[in-house]
């Protein structure tokens, strides 16, 4: 990892808000991020290449004249930085807009945050990073299971961020995140399949020992084997499915997270990722039923060490817990302070920015499904024919969020309440409302997988986990 | 030679100087304007600006790399670059970078895009011109996106060089009604050829037939492709035809070079060239950039290379390298010899998509995948577009989709949008036979 040649220069960032706030200005905000960055990147066993960068730079974001303008740089001067701030300034008044943006009141906040490391990033040497990587890729690789392609790519970011506005807030904070994606085909008789995993969370470098990536992707390639070998395809029907955590994790993410967004509900995104089946004037809103009472997921960016882990988000709102489906019932909106001022309530701390040229948008955090008083056996005991759908290969979803498809990855027939032989991709294409509304046992273990989460044009990829525990849906259409 | 391109090269001889074997260096001044826009209205007014220094450096067979903001610290982060390289790992596959010296094209890259700063009427006659269409009532949103990049490169295996590419894009998506939608791009490298009302247009006109949608049903179809759709099934297909996706196994056409892949119909060719808003002279090694036949009627011709690449393919580079991986830059599909009309008119029944998101795959090997259709789909009977549909799936094959392809049109269309259509393309409308769609239950 490189070595900062200096710490972000906050005296720079602090110049710019008081060079911001002597215009006229309903609201202005500095927001600088520096990222000692990391990846490294292994293909078919071998090191193809080891990326190492800092990058430091700062955003001005300003509310005047009714609009929004934004600027950027990785230029630290105060030249520069003047430059940025009459750019944001004069970008406000390109949009001449009827209604005025206006933001939902919040008070300025000072504070630092940091997310601890019990084996601190910087103090491992880049030949140990590349050693446990190329161990994991080594020891999987070397099992009796033909594997003509793989490649594992670990992504370390050490971001230390300061964010200061026109009504006082000074945050300072510093999070370090490690990520790895694996991707292997596995082939038998010239049939190949394939898997991908993804790993993550905040925190230090004992995340290697947590994710126990070698028995995962062994896990993998074990299964992708078997699947070629023993795969049986699905008489397709209705019948009962078992959701293993990661594929709960996904339906949450995509059909309760995304469409709980404001910006998408209130059409900002309509070009890009879309909009949503909640929308102003429609059927369904805070308050309508869109699942079976046992049904409650929510958003919390406060789970320790997550991978979409933050104290307060990029407008400097204090993060919690939001409920987003509550006993079945739509409950609460992902808002920013824009989206909150439109919707006449308060931002519930839900925006983020992947980088210092970016402006923040309404973002999940970590999303999931709050588990009930099952065990994994009495969800599967009762089912008499149905499939336990572990895992997920291709999935989809529209951009309202309502109708989804999800291919399951690692799956089995079940008969009388117990797993027979594997299925080959079984797959179901549902609406949400049948897909929450069909959940009738809740495991009580809740399951966390890491993802990147794309939104936002240019895009940005934020971290964020979505899990939950194992689920069963009662008489589904499977094919 | 002018001061960024001789800082350019200063940091490729400080890399030499410490020891390394390659060191290439790729300065690029970047300029970015934005203008976000929902609900008929601009949202928000964006400007970035980049200053950055991609170097890549070699030392043994060990790749790394890293960026340089602006020159700052340049010979610290040099020293630490090369004190990595050597505790890096040995890459006994890797096979150099491009040697020589080149001629390049000259830069065609439009100044006005340097200059513009206030794009927003260009979003007013994009939504205007929606509203022609659709109604007054419509409601639009999307973005316009203007660049212009200065390239500056150097390398100590003799490639130098500088480069300006420009590019303005606009994308807008109409509403008619919350489940009837149109959407429309338009992608230049000049303003010279920008007409932002064409999109609004095109978005407008789908919408207005998009109106009152029915309920799509499944089953195996003939389907009209617009170029917006098929733009982004021709990236799909550029990106697995880059030899790195083939050693991953992220491809349908591994093992398949000099094989029919396709219709005798498709010749698919990557082609960064003057008008497509990824223009450019040279790609990251500072190899010229060329056309490259990758499709030749059907038969899977080469794949994209870097230098390393080729020499693992026992090939030449074919100008696609990336700091890392060979990366497509502009798909394009040979036309037709037929008009857009007489394409319809070749379709007794079947569908019109007009435009798709979140294609994704079961298995990349195989090209097992889905892909979903927004905004409209229409159920065509005798040429002519008889209903709205809705919530469609196409659930098929990306080999036997191109396996399927029975016509295109004379019209191509350059197209670029969002991550959905990537690699930017230039693509005809596309007829396909017997293609299977899918919808929830």
């Amino acid at each position: 990892m490189l070595q900062k040649v200096k710490t972000l220069d906050k005296d720079l960032v602090d110049y710019a808000l008081d060079y911001a706030r002597s215009k006229k200005v309903e609201y202005a905000e500095t927001r600088a991020h520096s990222t000692q960055h990391d990846e490294l990147v292994i293909k078919n066993g071998v090191l193809d290449a080891f990326v190492s960068t800092i990058d430091t730079g700062f955003c001005v974001r300003i509310l005047a004249n009714g609009g929004l303008g934004f600027a950027s740089t990785n230029k630290w001067t105060k030249e520069e930085a003047k430059t940025v701030v009459d750019t944001a300034y004069k970008f406000t008044t390109i949009a001449r807009r009827k209604d005025k943006i206006t933001f939902a009141e919040e008070k300025g906040v000072e504070t630092k945050w940091s997310v601890e490391q019990k084996k601190k990033i910087e103090d491992i040497p880049p030949e140990k990073k590349i050693e446990e990587l190329m161990e994991v890729d080594k020891t999987f690789a070397s099992q009796e299971i033909k594997i003509p392609g793989r490649i594992m790519a670990c992504t370390i970011n050490l971001t230390e961020k300061y964010f200061v506005n026109s009504e006082g807030s000074a945050i300072s904070s510093f999070v370090p995140n490690i990520e790895t994606f694996a991707f292997i085909t596995v082939a038998e008789n010239g049939k190949p399949e394939q898997a991908y995993k993804q790993f993550g969370r905040s925190g230090g470098w004992e995340a290697f020992d947590e994710w126990k990536m070698t028995e995962a992707m062994l896990h993998e390639a074990k299964v992708l084997q078997k699947l070629v070998k023993e795969g049986k395809v699905v008489k397709p029907g209705k019948m009962d499915l078992v959701c293993g955590t990661e594929v709960t994790g996904i339906a949450s993410h995509e059909s309760c997270g995304h469409p709980i967004e404001a910006d998408r509900i209130l059409g900002r995104e309509m070009s890009q990722a879309g909009r949503s089946f909640i929308y102003p004037g429609g059927p369904f809103w805070i308050g309508t039923r869109i699942g079976n009472d046992i049904v409650t997921i929510v958003d919390d960016p406060t789970v320790k060490n997550s991978h979409g882990y933050y104290e307060y988000d990029d407008e400097g709102i204090k993060a919690r817990r939001r409920y987003l489906y509550k006993n079945g019932i739509i409950n609460e909106f992902l808002q920013n302070r824009e989206t909150a001022a439109k919707l006449d309530t308060r931002s519930n701390g839900s925006s983020r920015a992947n980088s210092y040229a970016r402006e923040a948008i309404v973002r999940m955090a970590n999303t999931f499904l709050l588990p009930g008083d099952w065990t994994e056996e009495e969800v599967i005991e009762d089912v008499k024919h149905g499939i336990y759908m572990k895992s997920f290969t291709e999935w989809n979803i529209d951009d309202r969020r309502f109708n989804q498809r999800y291919v399951g990855r690692e799956a089995y027939l079940i008969e009388n309440g117990e797993l027979k032989h594997p299925v080959a991709r079984p797959i179901i294409e549902t609406t949400t409302k049948n897909w929450w509304s069909s959940v009738d046992a809740i495991s009580k273990e809740v399951g966390f997988d890491a993802a990147t989460c794309g939104k936002g044009d240019p895009m940005q990829g934020i971290p964020v986990y979505a899990g939950g525990p194992v689920i069963r849906l009662k008489e589904v259409y499977v094919k | 030679m002018s001061e960024v391109l001789a800082k350019t090269e200063a940091i490729v001889k400080k890399g030499k100087a410490l020891g390394a074997d390659e060191v290439l260096a790729k300065t690029v001044f970047g300029r970015h304007r934005q203008t976000r826009f929902s609900n008929n209205q601009i949202d928000i007014a964006v400007a970035w600006n980049n200053y950055v220094t991609d170097v890549a450096l070699t030392w043994n067979k060990r790749l790394v790399a890293t960026q340089i903001r602006n020159f700052q610290n340049t010979d610290k982060i040099m020293e630490q670059l090369f004190k990595l390289a050597k505790v890096s790992k040995e890459n006994p596959m890797y096979g150099g970078i491009a040697k020589g010296t080149f001629n390049y094209l000259k830069p065609t890259a439009d100044k006005k895009l340097q200059e513009l700063e206030d794009p927003a009427e260009y979003v007013f006659e994009a939504i205007e011109a929606a509203k022609k269409e659709a109604g007054v009532e419509v409601n639009t949103g999307g973005i316009l996106y203007a660049k212009y990049e200065d390239v500056y490169l150097a390398s100590s295996e003799g490639p130098t060089g500088q480069d300006a590419r420009s590019a303005i894009e606009l994308s807008i998506r109409a509403f008619s009604q919350i489940d009837a939608s149109g959407h429309g791009v338009e992608c230049c490298s000049s303003l010279r050829d920008f007409k932002p009302f064409r999109a609004g247009e095109k978005a407008g006109k789908i919408a207005r037939l998009a109106k009152n949608p029915k309920q799509g049903e499944e089953g195996k179809f003939n389907v009209i492709f617009d170029p917006l759709f098929f733009g982004s099934m021709l990236g799909t297909w550029g990106t697995m035809a880059s030899a790195y996706s083939v050693m991953i196994q992220l491809s349908v056409f591994v093992k398949k070079l000099g094989q029919k892949v396709a219709s005798d119909m498709v010749t698919l060719r990557d082609n960064p060239a003057e008008y497509s808003v990824s223009n450019r002279v040279f790609d990251a090694e500072g190899f010229p950039i060329q056309e490259n036949v990758f499709i030749d009627h059907g038969v899977l011709k080469t794949y994209l290379h870097n230098t390393s690449t080729a020499k693992i393919f026992k090939t030449k580079t074919t100008g696609n390298a990336g700091l890392v991986q060979p990366i497509p830059w502009n798909i394009e599909m040979d036309s037709g010899d037929i008009s857009r009309e007489e394409l319809f008119g070749e379709v007794k029944r079947g569908l019109y998509l007009t435009n798709t998101w979140y294609t994704r795959f079961q298995n990349y090997a195989t090209g097992d995948f889905s892909t979903i259709p927004r905004d409209g789909i229409f159920l065509i009977e005798n040429g002519e577009i008889k209903q709205s549909w809705k919530d469609l799936r196409l659930s098929d094959n990306a080999l036997r989709l191109l396996s399927q392809i029975t016509g295109m049109s004379k019209e191509r269309q350059h197209v670029h949008w969002w991550l959905e259509a990537e690699p930017p393309s230039l693509s005809p409308y596309v007829l396909a036979k017997d293609i299977q769609m899918t919808r929830p239950k």
